[in-house]
């Protein structure tokens, strides 16, 4: 560019955050604008600063910084609801700046959900020190005049015209008009060119969303569309051209540029103070709670070790002034202790002993070689980030506190930027080119899950289509190209963000969907990038599990146990889990789980941590899973992989990767291993991890993969090791485990072992009590308990509660009585009204009629689920009674004594219903039977025909030919290799099968259709004991199953049966499935 | 046409693959699709298979199955979505072919018809004769069809769906269908679920019960349903079309092809109306013939008189006309089997004639100028001009066949304020022609071309006003324009446009006059 070059800046930048209109990301439109040396660029969504973050975050794209970059100008298009033309503000200083957000905040609250709603008058309020100008509508009219009118009278001096160059035709005349209103109104001209896309190629994508958006499509579009490409960003030269008759135009956008003094580096974030007394600092404060907890951690003295941490962690957090944070965190937790809610502190948190001591984190700093540079760091320039689980049907008490103690306008959650991923993206994109849903449902379909990153080619013939159809290649090139552009915002699941001041002077804040919930506009990674610091406030089942479970073992055996007192290293407990008999412990009760237990054998409780972190992405990928096993069972010797002599000493590694016998397992040994042998800088090592961390940075990290696996192959380590540890970051790069967090979680991982193995009842008892939650569903969880001898009850109009509840006989053990939640569709309130008449037993089922006012429907599911079994009535007798009542909803207490007062009915009697019927109505009510398991009316066919029980196949010898039928529980696809995955049982228990993708390309229909499958192959039993059965032939044999009902004749042959009750669609409830 | 006492007998036919069957006789000839075909429709916001053909059925799709499951079954499946305005308007075809057994057809939603034949077997040979011959014309014509026949339409269509083929003697329904399943009655799901429940699994299990145990249960309705299936109760069937006022027919041991023959027949058939017309003292305003083609085609034409009428030779003379004037001819095949004319409204014979209908008289006229403008010259020839919604000039409208504009949403582009010249010139050329240009780069406007040989000094001009095309519907790329509003310095106004942005797109951009401005 030459010295002479004109300078401009755009001032009308709209994002891809005015969803569905911008066509460019405000990364793009930053690089775009620094690569044409713009003096200034003013990113201005439509009442919205949800871009901004993501534009100030790009001014630090590695690749401009040898450029000059342009000055940042945060404002917004202000789009209103009266007849004023938009207008776009910018604030000039962190006051107006505060206003703005206090502007749109206003126009949220009022509007629908994800919409803006504000007038003249709101801008009147709001505008002080914010440069204001006009963009004029395609018809200048008398709206534009009195606008400026009114413009120009409140805010004198800041009020600016608009003039853009949009080659309609009448370019010229428009600038003629414009001239002589700015005159008239006394303001300056100021030029945009109103871009909505940083390069002119753009605009096909922006006529896609535009049709998107307008919910039509390509060929009906036509003028919704514009004319021309040329709202894209241009150069100062092109803009001087166009505007050479108004050169003042163009200058003033410099002029305008240079009146800004606001920046988002003056967004000072300032922590809540109310948790700290008045006569102390937050420092102290958080001192003397640190010691005070740390004295209770370790009654018998602080070890000098962790006091020493202690030490250095509270000196840092005094240097970086975090103290208001960490004392905000432990305010929120002790709330959750009070109320008896247990909560527990996950992620890089658990590196803190201070997090320890307040009782935040339950990691003990010395069972764990705590990191705390991985959670604060002098050098990231990040705040911390601490999440904390609290029990999932309890969070809402502990959210409610929160707004309660620091109000809607210093409490908001961080937003969650929903953006397109492959489904949503085809659906739309194939809509818009008139693509039918059949097509658009079958190409979304055919990308397995919902992560891919891309559509490729491959997935599009999967699903069937020709990928050289030109309008579906088109669909499928532009959904591509919409990938990871923003849809709208929403509210994340519990990232709150707490100030002192009023946040909605930091950043606009919106109403979420959920009522009384508010959410600011930008995500985690955006107030990570100003330093704003949140807390999560996540929700976890298995702490509500574990509450519920300490609560019956108190209440039936007088024990009390909390999260810090369960008996530690119980060697039964380890014996339990080295068995696999995991269903329902935390984390570890997946399949893969499960077969890793006995591999790896956990015998104390740095074990569970690495059980926890293996089975992830981050270390299959690597393939570091068999190295470690092979190691740890002594078939391989230990030895750590290290650099030539010349570039360093050969026990480098020992330090990152001594823990996990030389093979790196967690997160933050990867990113060591980029430090200690790819020699990154910390600087580079940030930006690996960043990389790592997001989506919207995915095409970086394929650089720092070339840079790292170079840098080890330079220093003499082996090239496939090298390789295999990038590989394991970018595993870690969609599921990123650290050590701590596994710790964190292994700590449940083992109470909750505990829970089931010393109190079985209890355990399915609170798991049930807990749903849903987990991996199983209540038929795997009670036929888990009846195996370990725990006696389960059918639900009953006489013994049941709501909750499942325990029961003790006579004879000693406890019994689980299964609760009414159980009965599908049953209501919470009935069995309250059930529960409160039932002072003595129900005799008669006239006498239930009379003493409750439970409605027919309520009576007719207590029925269906067979729970009228103490008055001698069984499922078929009591529906046939219960069908009898009037159908009346609700009726006060008298007229239902008279509505259920029946006239006795002598009729003759039904014929009786065979078991295997009530065991499918079982099903049917409750997704369990107690009375039997289905497979078991068919076990004499198939033991004619030569077929396995599951159980018999578990003891099968290796290698031998095995057939096994039974009901498919669950079916999974881990990989992107092809290999499925089928869960069989029957009554006998499970039995694995491994589907290689020849077998299931054969099979497919059998393997994703059948409901009881009959699989025939052979056993492949591994050194451990884990057994599977490798399919080598699949048949369907669903049709059985009618075989346990009457009407078996009849479903075969009628086919008409669209409009089914939803009941009768399904005999078993559907197998889960993973993909 | 009168109906004896003799007891109702009702024939049940049922398509159960209507919707399949409908698209593989739609498929062209050629190679035939060896995929599984399954029909879908969006039922509670998921894909589900509405109707599966038999290839499908073998692999275990289900009607109701969604079709994420299907398709995770059988990638290679046939996907047709759902099109029940064609299946209904095929399963009325079928019940207006099935006329020629008797006029009392009734639609037995979705894919059923039921056919009142009291008294009518005979002439078709018997039951039996009947219900195979309907059978077999409706299966030759390519759809899976099950028929039934029993003295209700309950009990018939029960037997159809599950016992096809079946003939319930007169009162022998409820023997016939006491072993059905109780879904072969068209009990609401609720009643289906609750007699399973209680064990009554056949129609005869239920029919034992008493009445008032049953009505306490699942209502009067319910237990009507059963009672008229078992023969206990009648309920007559709802026919598609009124009976005819009158009617007579001609069958015909030979399909006849000829129109000789066919005038004959529809005179003499005229004649016979006009003898029970005169009867009643009443004459024909609206009449209707019906051509059975013996291959299943029914061919129906309807005549309206503005007064009653019965003279027989007219008759045939507006028919005559009528059957002329017919954009696609009557065309008998193989032979028409069955004629049959009905008078479907009748009038006093010496009621006043003639009520004009005065609303909208002005569109009436002009379109009754446009029909017999077109008739005369060719509709191609009538043309109007309909606004599109486009960017682009020349397909921002278009001059289409007046008798099929329909109105558009498009509306016509307002461009200039009241006071402004025209943005569009007033002639635009059908075909741009190329002109030679001098102009600046990259975008100025022209400032000499030639046209047709004649150069043009231009005097003023604006613009340009820039349109891109319309990218999607072009596999390559098409150059953007740039319009100029010119005009030359003897006053002449063009409309010029450079094809193709300087440098952006191309080096040489061509350039085109594209109109004329008064």
């Amino acid at each position: 560019m030459s010295a002479l070059a004109p300078a401009y800046a755009e001032l009308a930048v709209t994002t891809n955050f005015s969803f569905l209109r911008g066509a460019s990301s405000p990364e793009e439109f930053v690089v775009a604008a620094t690569l044409y040396g713009h003096h200034a660029i003013g990113i201005a969504d439509r009442n919205s600063l949800a871009g901004v973050v993501r534009a100030y975050d790009a001014l630090d794209h590695p690749e401009l910084a040898e450029l000059k970059r342009p000055k940042l100008l945060v404002g917004a298009r202000l789009v209103f609801k009266d007849e004023t033309p938009d207008i776009l503000a910018y604030p000039t200083d962190r006051e107006s700046y505060g206003r703005l957000c206090r502007l749109i905040s206003a126009g949220k609250l009022r509007a629908e959900k994800g919409d803006c709603t504000i007038t003249f008058d709101d801008l009147a309020e709001w505008q002080d020190g914010m440069l204001l100008a006009l963009v004029p509508p395609q018809r200048i009219g008398e709206s534009v005049k009195k606008t400026l009118a009114r413009l120009t009278d409140i805010a004198a001096g800041r009020a600016y015209l608009a003039v853009a160059m949009p080659h309609h035709g009448d370019d010229k005349r428009r600038v003629k008009k414009l001239r002589e209103l700015a005159r008239t109104a006394r303001v300056p001209l100021l030029a945009i060119n109103d871009v909505l896309y940083h390069v002119p190629e753009r605009r096909e994508l922006a006529d896609v969303v535009a049709c998107i958006r307008e919910h039509v499509m390509l060929d009906g579009a036509g003028r919704l569309l514009e004319a021309n490409a040329e709202r894209h960003l241009k150069p100062p030269e092109e803009m001087a051209r166009l505007l050479r008759e108004i050169p003042e135009a163009v200058a003033e956008t410099v002029r305008f540029a240079d009146r800004i003094q606001f920046s988002l580096d003056q967004l000072k974030y300032n922590y809540p103070d109310e948790p700290v007394p008045k006569e102390k600092t937050p420092q102290q404060h958080l001192e003397d709670m640190t010691w005070e907890g740390a004295a209770g951690r370790y009654p018998n003295g602080i070890p000098v070790k962790v006091r020493e941490t202690l030490l250095k962690e509270l000196a840092l957090i005094a240097k970086l002034d975090y103290a208001p944070y960490f004392l905000t965190v432990r305010d929120i937790v002790g709330f959750a202790n009070a109320r008896k809610i247990l909560c527990q502190g996950r992620g890089s948190a658990a590196n803190s002993a201070v997090c320890f001591a307040l009782g935040i984190t339950n990691v003990d700093p010395t069972a764990i070689n705590l990191l705390f540079e991985r959670f604060i760091s002098q050098e990231r320039k990040e705040p911390p980030d601490i999440d904390v689980d609290f029990e999932h049907e309890r969070r809402e008490e502990v959210i409610q506190d929160v707004y309660k103690r620091y109000g809607h306008d210093r409490a908001a959650l961080t937003a969650t930027v929903i953006s397109y991923r492959p489904k949503s993206a085809i659906r739309e994109v194939g809509k818009v080119f008139g693509l039918t849903e059949d097509v658009t449902a079958a190409l979304a379909g055919s990308v397995w899950g919902s992560g891919g990153p891309d559509l490729e080619e491959k997935e599009v013939r999967q699903g069937d289509f020709d990928p050289g159809n030109a309008t579906i290649a088109r669909a499928v090139r532009f959904a591509n190209e919409l990938l990871g552009f923003p849809r709208h915002l929403s509210q994340h699941v519990g990232g709150f963000v707490l100030t002192r001041d009023r946040l909605d002077t930091i950043v606009p804040i919106g109403p979420a969907a959920m009522e009384d919930r508010y959410f600011i506009e930008w995500d985690k990674d955006d107030i990570d990038r100003l330093g704003i610091m949140k807390v999560d406030v996540l929700a976890l089942g298995m702490l509500t599990c574990v509450r519920k479970a300490f609560e019956l073992i108190a209440e039936h055996e007088g024990k009390r146990w909390d999260l810090a007192t369960v008996p530690r290293e119980d060697p039964v407990v380890y014996d339990m889990l080295c068995r696999a008999d995991a269903i329902g412990v935390f984390q570890v009760e997946s399949r893969a789980q499960m077969n890793m237990l006995p591999r790896l054998k956990p015998r104390e409780f740095y074990d569970l941590v690495i059980e926890v972190a293996i089975v992830r992405p981050g270390p299959i990928q690597g393939d570091m899973v068999h190295p470690y096993l092979r190691r740890r069972s002594g078939a391989e010797t230990i030895h750590f992989p290290s650099p030539s002599p010349e570039h360093g000493p050969a026990d480098e590694l020992i330090q990152v990767l001594g823990k996990t016998m030389g093979v790196p397992l967690f997160q933050e040994q990867a990113m060591r291993l980029a430090i200690v042998a790819a020699k990154f800088t910390p600087e580079e090592a940030n930006g690996l991890r960043r990389s790592m961390a997001t989506f919207r940075n995915a095409g970086t990290i394929h650089k720092f993969g070339e840079k790292m696996i170079g840098n080890m192959v330079a220093r003499g380590y082996d090239r496939e090791f090298a390789t295999r540890c990038f590989h394991q970051i970018e595993g870690f790069g969609t599921y990123g485990f650290p050590e701590s967090h596994a710790a964190s979680f292994a700590h449940l991982v083992y109470i909750s072992s505990w829970i089931k193995c010393h109190h079985p009842a209890a355990f399915a008892c609170a798991l049930l009590n807990s749903q849903p939650m987990g991996f199983y569903a209540p038929a795997e969880i009670v036929r888990d308990a009846r195996e370990h001898g725990v006696e389960v009850r059918a639900p009953d109009v006489n013994f049941s509660l709501w909750d499942n509840t325990l029961e003790r006989p006579d004879d000693g053990a406890l019994a689980l009585r299964l609760g009414l939640r159980q009965i599908g569709g049953f209501r919470e309130t009935w069995t309250k009204e059930l529960v409160e008449k039932r002072d003595r037993v129900f005799k008669t089922m006239d006498e239930l009629l009379r003493r409750t006012s439970l409605t027919k429907p309520a009576l007719m599911l207590l029925a269906e689920a067979d729970a009228f079994r103490s008055l001698n009535l069984d499922r078929r007798e009591a529906l046939w009674a219960v069908r009898r009542l009037s159908d009346e909803a609700t009726l006060p207490l008298f007229a239902a004594f008279a509505a259920n007062e029946q006239p006795e009915e002598t009729i003759a009697p039904l014929p009786p219903m065979p078991l295997s019927e009530h065991v499918l109505a079982d099903y049917q009510s409750l997704r369990l039977s107690l009375k039997a398991y289905p497979t078991e009316f068919l076990r004499e066919l198939f033991t004619r025909e030569g077929i396995m029980s599951c159980a018999e196949t578990g003891t099968a010898r290796d290698a031998a030919y095995a057939r096994c039928a039974g009901i498919v529980l669950v079916r999974q696809m881990p990989g992107a290799k092809g290999v499925v995955f089928v869960t069989l049982s029957d009554e006998t228990g499970i039995c694995n099968i491994v589907v290689w993708p020849k077998i299931f390309e054969r099979f497919r229909r059998e393997a994703m259709g059948a409901r009881l499958l009959l699989v025939e192959g052979r056993i492949q039993r591994s050194v451990e004991g884990v057994v599977h059965l490798v399919a080598e032939r699949m048949i369907d044999r669903t049709h059985e199953l009618n075989r346990l009902s009457e009407d078996g004749l009849a479903t075969d042959r009628a086919e008409n049966q669209l409009h089914r009750h939803p009941r009768q669609v399904r005999v078993l409830p559907k197998s889960r499935d993973f993909h | 046409m009168g109906f004896s006492a003799s007891p109702r007998r009702i024939l049940a036919l049922w398509l159960p693959r209507l919707p399949t069957d409908r698209l593989q006789r739609a498929q062209h000839a050629g190679a035939p699709d060896e995929r599984p075909v399954v029909v879908v429709a969006k039922i509670d916001n998921a894909l589900r298979l509405t109707a599966v053909d038999r290839k499908a059925a073998q692999m275990n799709l289900r009607v109701g199955m969604p079709l994420a499951d299907a398709r995770a079954m059988i990638p290679t499946l046939k996907v047709v979505e759902a099109d029940e305005e064609a299946d209904r308007k095929l399963i009325e075809r079928i019940a207006d072919w099935c006329d020629r057994y008797t006029p009392l057809v009734a639609l037995d939603p979705p894919h059923g018809l039921l056919l009142d034949v009291t008294g009518v077997a005979q002439l078709f040979g018997g039951e039996r004769a009947l219900l195979d011959s309907a059978h077999a014309a409706i299966a030759k014509q390519g759809f899976a069809v099950k028929a039934a026949i029993a003295g209700n339409a309950a009990a018939a269509r029960a037997l159809a769906h599950y016992a096809e083929g079946m003939i319930a003697e007169p009162s022998a329904e409820a023997e016939a269908i006491a072993m059905l399943p109780i879904a072969a009655l068209q009990l609401d799901a609720e009643a289906l679920h609750g007699l399973k429940r209680a064990g009554l699994k056949t129609i005869g299990a239920v029919a034992s019960r008493t009445r008032a145990e049953l009505t306490k249960r699942f209502g009067a309705k319910m237990v009507a349903l059963i009672d008229c299936a078992l023969g206990l109760a009648e309920k007559p069937i709802s026919p598609r079309r009124a009976l005819p006022d009158c009617m007579a027919e001609h069958r015909f041991a030979e399909p006849v092809v000829t129109e000789a023959v066919i005038a004959e027949s529809l005179l003499s058939l005229a004649k016979t109306l006009a003898a029970v017309l005169e009867k009643r003292g009443e004459g024909m305003r609206a009449l209707a013939a019906s051509f059975y083609r013996a291959d299943g085609v029914v061919r129906r034409i309807i005549i309206e008189t503005g007064k009653p009428l019965r003279d027989p030779v007219v008759i045939q003379k507006l028919f005559r006309e009528r059957l002329d004037s017919l954009t696609d001819p009557l065309d008998p095949g193989f032979g028409f089997d069955l004629i049959r004319l009905e008078v479907s409204r009748a009038e006093r014979y010496d009621a006043q004639a003639g009520r004009l209908e005065e609303s909208d008289a002005g569109k009436r006229e002009i379109a009754y100028l446009i029909d017999r403008l077109a008739a005369r010259f060719g509709p191609q020839r009538v043309l109007s001009f309909c606004p599109l919604d486009s960017h682009i000039p020349e397909a921002a409208g278009a001059a289409i066949p007046a008798q099929y504009t329909k109105p558009t949403k498009a509306s016509w582009q307002k461009l200039s304020a009241a006071n402004e010249a025209p943005r569009r010139p007033l002639r635009m050329f059908a075909q741009p022609e190329p002109i030679d240009v001098m102009a600046e780069v990259p975008d100025g406007p022209p400032l000499r071309f030639r046209w047709r040989r004649v150069a043009h000094q231009v005097a003023r001009a604006e613009g340009p006003e820039r349109i891109a095309m319309e990218w999607w519907r072009h596999q390559e790329p098409k150059p953007t324009r740039d319009y100029y509003r010119v005009e030359d310095d003897e006053g002449r106004r063009f409309w010029l446009y450079r094809d193709g942005l300087y440098e952006r797109e191309t080096d040489r951009p061509r350039w085109y006059v594209h109109g004329v401005f008064a």
